[in-house]
């Protein structure tokens, strides 16, 4: 291992005589090194010298004139490294013990009221375990938290384990992760499954440090590849411009958080009665660095809550007065919706603060945004711009909202909104509509 | 040893003793302040001292600053006869009179004719303050008490002297025409009234001066001393920023206690006047918000007098230096008044710099409120909560609105534009800045630069997306950490493409590259597009075919201006483009009115009071100008909120001076129209119309 390894060798660009095709010195221009000369022909000469290895020019011939060349020193050393990378591969081959089964979901709640996402998690992880062929159980920990357990298995759980302690009345992160782990140590499941609410991120992290197994935070799509079993865990990476598929290969369980209103909620059936099995809460107090001292309610005189509606219609300077933020209202009223604006709308008095969508207001990513008489200053895009579908509607065909808009409507807003709304007046309520027909409108 | 005498000379004793005692204390409470070396550029601080502390040149920069000089000058003339009066009140017999007849003559008329000037003068200013008070002058007891000494001394010494003409104790012409025409008045009168009213004055002159040594260091006329020793080290930037700190375990990040300061941030608080010209100037304070510069250095300085009770008889000349436990027992300087600064002030501040640039005594405000921020955000992490998107996305994203760094260079998407590579030069980089690359409307900025370099064919290249954001806003909001990681990182990035010149369009930029990437071993040239094209234009190397037409108002940025002294070059160019000067509003240079976007306001709610950019969008609508040019994107997106507001925003256009220059340029038309339809203002000002955006 210490043996000091030759470096790969990157080999030099050479010319394959009589392939070029003469399609103007695309080779040249890709050489990042000014070693490529043209002949009176089009073809290319190669300066060795020159030459740092980087294949761009093989990349960027149309015919396949050029390709790497290697000493057979090289070819040696090429072959060493090769058959090292085949055995890397094998250890790289799972080697998980089959031990690890089921999937959980863990149960956030506060003092016995659960988050909505528990729920749409328990949704998602029915299909996993009908892949998988496994049971699915729900994981809650706190104080008198039986009702909680006839809930989840209303949701789905096939089982609870529960452990319930006057210590776990209130989130605290060891008495918390300190339960959890043991009952994941002693269990084994191999899929766990937590929400990406303020508690769920720190849970999830704390847990997966202990366990030494990965997490992937914030996942869009959960699924099960079927030929090895292993879930696929995407999400978007690199600032969204790509859906990264992240897989927990070696280590166990595999554990992702998902946002809030990501996944379905499912039907709640009364009749499913679930298993529960009881674990004791065996910490003593002063292993746990946290003591509550005071619980505070949130400070807040907000009003609306933008963030986790499904459907937001935002109005902005073009709404051209306060009052017309009326159609806007009854617009949000038939898609089940609320109403947003732009900071231009609030400066000038059409609407509070609370409802800012942007850099300095809210950040929101609905299911359905729609944007009126907004212009789309980088401000308020940054806000709305992961948004599922966006919808903006202005008459300035120039204005930046269309770049991120997926239909974009140049006219002008008082004719269109009130058509939409008469519309939707005819066709009945919202919740009888599936969102993408609204999308298509 | 007459028992008179004898009183005065306990009386002095006394009021030397009062005022060393207390003068002692303040240099030690001067001392707790962290080290900063201020003693450089000697000659050069001479120099200043002599002509802001002497001449006073800011003090007369406001006309009724001539009373002040009158006073102050006043003063420094009587010096020499008070401490005649002093030491005669010791040893009648001394007198200057062995100077000569002709010298002593002079000394005496000059002592005659000030204290007649500053009587005079002390009226004007009790005028003043009572009958035509300015809004920014505090109506408090300080200033009369002041005043009135002042004009008890004066009164005294005529009422003594006159006397003594009277009673040819003191041979009076030439040299004292003003006593001796009030001599007169003592005529008729029996001469041991007047010898009694003779004795009486001397005593009340003698009292007066005595009160004053004393109650001189308790009083905002501390500035007295103060003052002068103040503008000798003052700093040589146009307006200070603050310096680079060091992070390491057991350090203190940023100021909460006032022995945080460095000494000179002490000595300003111990120099304000009280005159009030940095609230007459600060933006916050002229829209209602609740802080005023002014405001802030007082409780500095009651701050610096309460910790100095606490710290009681450890605060002496023995332990001159700082105390490393001083911070747990100086009194809170972040919180609520009196002795506090409290968040709402602290994170009001757009730090344009007008204070400073006004403060006649060379007062930094700006590096206290920014250290108060540190303080908040790294050592509390407590900041208006808007700015956890600015602080995350920098941190993640490397630009204030998390954009993905992939896309930074999308702008240059059909513009002719060289993104440099490895190994690769270019003798100018144009840093691109956050807004832009990325914010739609600064986009046509940079497309009109763009047009620009290429059409006086010089040669220059981006970073592309290797780029990061410079960090401005990051440093004035306090968030020194990850500045610092930004800076270091940029630094870097010109460093392994061997940078010399960069050009940006944007202040800010401009400003943390030049001088706050100084403190990280920048040695490249930084040029603001404004010096650049003033350059080409006089070089005649940009074609300009048509000229601009309108009223255009000029507006100066803070960055630009007050931090950099760039005020010419953007007349020049208009001036130039336009066959005129462009029109100037009524605040302008050292005076300029901040457009509400600086030191980071750009990112956070402006709730209180009345909007700054509204207050600077009226100013220039009174201009009545077509067009109102600006040099920076925080003032091109303020001004254009505030013509929205105003509705003015189809009559009035915010142009970026290189749009204007970029649009007079021969052959622009093609270009425009070639520009995608995500930045497509720039067809703004295409004049064929294609892409003309529908008002």
């Amino acid at each position: 291992m210490e043996r000091k390894r030759p470096k790969k060798p990157r080999g030099v660009a050479i010319y394959l005589e009589g392939r070029c095709t003469a399609c103007g010195a695309r080779c040249q221009a890709a050489c990042p090194t000014d070693g490529i000369d043209m002949t009176d022909n089009g073809e290319p000469i190669i300066y060795a010298a020159k030459c740092i290895g980087c294949k761009k020019c093989v990349k960027a011939c149309p015919a396949g004139a050029i390709e790497m060349y290697f000493t057979p020193d090289e070819q040696a050393i090429l072959a060493e490294y090769s058959r090292e990378e085949k055995s890397d591969e094998l250890d790289a081959t799972p080697s998980v013990s089959p031990d690890w089964s089921g999937v959980w979901v863990y149960i956030e709640h506060r003092e016995g009221i659960a988050h909505s996402v528990s729920w749409e998690l328990l949704g998602e992880g029915r299909k996993l375990a009908d892949a998988l062929g496994v049971e699915l159980c729900a994981l809650i920990l706190g104080d008198a938290i039986d009702v909680l357990a006839f809930e989840a298995g209303g949701y789905g759980a096939e089982k609870v384990y529960l452990v319930s302690d006057p210590a776990l009345k209130y989130y605290r992160t060891s008495a918390y992760v300190h339960a959890g782990v043991h009952l994941i140590r002693k269990y084994k499941p191999e899929i766990v499954l937590i929400g990406a609410t303020g508690q769920g991120r720190d849970l999830a992290g704390a847990m997966a440090t202990d366990l030494h197994t990965g997490l992937t935070a914030d996942c869009t799509g959960l699924a099960i590849s079927p030929s090895d079993r292993l879930l696929e865990q995407t999400r978007p990476a690199f600032g969204g411009n790509i859906m990264a598929a992240i897989l927990t290969e070696r280590a166990r369980p595999q554990m992702s958080t998902v946002r809030p209103h990501v996944m379905q909620r499912p039907v709640f059936e009364e009749w499913r009665k679930p298993i529960l099995i009881w674990e004791p809460f065996n910490a003593p107090e002063n292993m746990i660095a946290e003591r509550i001292l005071e619980i505070l309610p949130i400070q807040s005189d907000q009003t609306v809550d933008l963030a986790s509606a499904n459907v937001i219609v935002s109005g902005g300077r073009g709404m051209m007065a306060g009052e017309h933020f009326g159609m806007l209202h009854e617009l949000a009223q038939l898609l089940g919706g609320v109403v947003g604006c732009s900071r231009s709308a609030v400066d000038a008095g059409w609407g509070t603060h609370d409802r800012q969508v942007g850099q300095t207001g809210k950040t929101v990513s609905p299911k359905l945004y729609i944007a009126c008489g907004i212009s789309g200053a980088i401000q308020h895009l940054v806000g709305m711009q992961n948004s599922d579908h966006i919808i903006a509607i202005n008459k300035d065909p120039n204005a930046p909202i269309f770049s991120v808009a997926q239909l974009g409507l140049v006219g002008d807003v008082f004719e269109i909104i009130p058509a939409l709304i008469e519309r939707l007046r005819q066709e009945g309520p919202y919740e009888d509509r599936p969102l993408a027909a609204v999308g298509a409108e | 040893m007459t028992p008179g005498r004898l009183l005065f000379t306990l009386f002095l004793i006394i009021a030397v003793v009062f005022f060393l005692r207390r003068a002692s204390k303040l240099f030690a409470a001067l001392c707790l302040g962290r080290w900063e070396n201020r003693f450089d550029q000697l000659k050069r601080r001479f120099r200043d001292m002599l002509v802001y502390g002497f001449a006073q040149k800011r003090v007369i920069q406001n006309p009724f600053g001539v009373v002040h000089l009158a006073l102050f000058w006043g003063f420094i003339l009587l010096l020499l006869a008070n401490t005649e009066f002093l030491l005669q009140g010791m040893f009648p017999l001394f007198s200057f009179a062995f100077l000569g007849e002709r010298a002593y003559g002079v000394i005496r008329w000059l002592t005659d004719v000030s204290s007649a000037l500053v009587i005079v003068a002390v009226a004007a200013a009790v005028i003043r303050r009572v009958f035509f008070r300015p809004t920014y002058i505090k109506a408090n007891a300080d200033a009369f008490i002041i005043l009135g000494l002042i004009a008890c001394l004066m009164i005294a010494y005529f009422a003594n002297h006159a006397g003594e003409i009277y009673l040819h104790e003191s041979h009076a012409n030439p040299w004292t025409p003003i006593s001796a025409e009030i001599a007169r008045l003592y005529a008729g009168f029996p001469a041991d009234f007047v010898r009694f009213w003779t004795d009486a004055f001397w005593w009340i002159h003698a009292a007066a001066l005595l009160a004053f040594l004393v109650y001189l260091p308790y009083s905002k006329h501390l500035h007295v001393l103060t003052a002068i020793p103040n503008c000798f080290f003052r700093s040589f930037t146009p307006v200070q920023g603050v310096e680079r700190m060091v992070f390491e375990e057991g350090r203190e990040f940023g100021v909460s206690t006032i022995n945080q300061f460095t000494w000179k941030g002490l000595l300003d608080f111990l120099s304000c006047t009280e005159c009030g010209r940095c609230q007459a100037n600060c933006p916050a304070s002229q829209t209602g918000k609740l802080l005023n510069p002014r405001e802030v250095i007082h409780t500095g300085k009651e701050n610096l007098f309460a910790s100095m009770t606490l710290l009681g008889k450890r605060l002496n000349l023995d332990s001159l230096g700082a105390m490393p436990d001083a911070s747990n027992i100086c009194e809170p300087l972040v919180g609520e008044p009196p002795l506090g600064v409290s968040e709402e002030e602290i994170w009001a501040c757009t730090t344009c710099g007008a204070c400073m640039s006004n403060c006649p005594v060379f007062i930094e405000h700006i590096p206290k409120l920014i250290g108060m921020r540190r303080h908040l955000v790294m050592e509390q992490a407590r900041f208006p909560e808007e700015l956890y998107l600015l602080f995350e996305n920098s941190e993640q994203r490397h630009n204030p609105w998390g954009v993905a760094p992939s896309d930074r260079a999308k702008w240059t998407n059909g513009l002719d534009v060289r993104v440099l590579q490895e190994g690769e030069h270019a003798e100018y980089i144009y840093f691109v800045g956050c807004a832009g690359a990325m914010d739609s409307r600064a986009r046509a900025i940079t497309a009109s630069m763009t047009y620009i370099l290429n059409a006086a064919g010089l040669d220059w290249a981006i970073l592309g997306n290797e780029e990061r954001c410079c960090g401005d806003a990051l440093r004035r909001l306090g968030n020194e950490y990850v500045f610092e990681r930004m800076a270091i990182a940029n630094m870097g990035i010109f460093e392994r493409y061997g940078v010399e010149k960069i050009i940006t369009h944007c202040p800010h930029c401009f400003h943390t590259l030049k001088n706050d990437y100084a403190q990280y071993g920048a040695e490249f040239e930084v040029i603001h597009h404004t010096q650049l094209i003033a350059n080409l234009v006089e070089e005649k190397r940009l074609p300009v075919a048509q000229r601009l037409n309108g009223r255009t108002a000029i507006h100066d940025s803070c960055y630009l201006g007050r931090y950099n002294q760039i005020y010419a070059e953007p007349r020049r160019i208009l001036t130039e483009i336009s066959g005129g000067a462009p029109v100037e509003m009524e605040r302008r240079g050292e005076r300029s009115f901040c457009c509400g976007a600086g030191g980071g306001r750009m990112w956070m709610e402006e709730l209180e009071g009345k909007r700054i950019h509204s207050e600077r969008t009226q100013e220039a609508l009174r201009c009545n100008p077509s067009t109102i040019a600006v040099s920076c994107p925080y003032c091109m997106t303020m001004f254009e909120d505030g013509l929205k507001d105003e509705g003015a925003q189809d009559g009035v256009k915010v142009r970026d001076v290189a749009e204007i220059v970029a649009e007079a340029l021969e052959g622009n038309k093609t270009e425009a129209v070639e520009v995608e339809p995500a930045t497509a203002s720039v067809g703004a000002y295409n004049q064929s119309g294609k892409a003309q955006a529908t008002a």
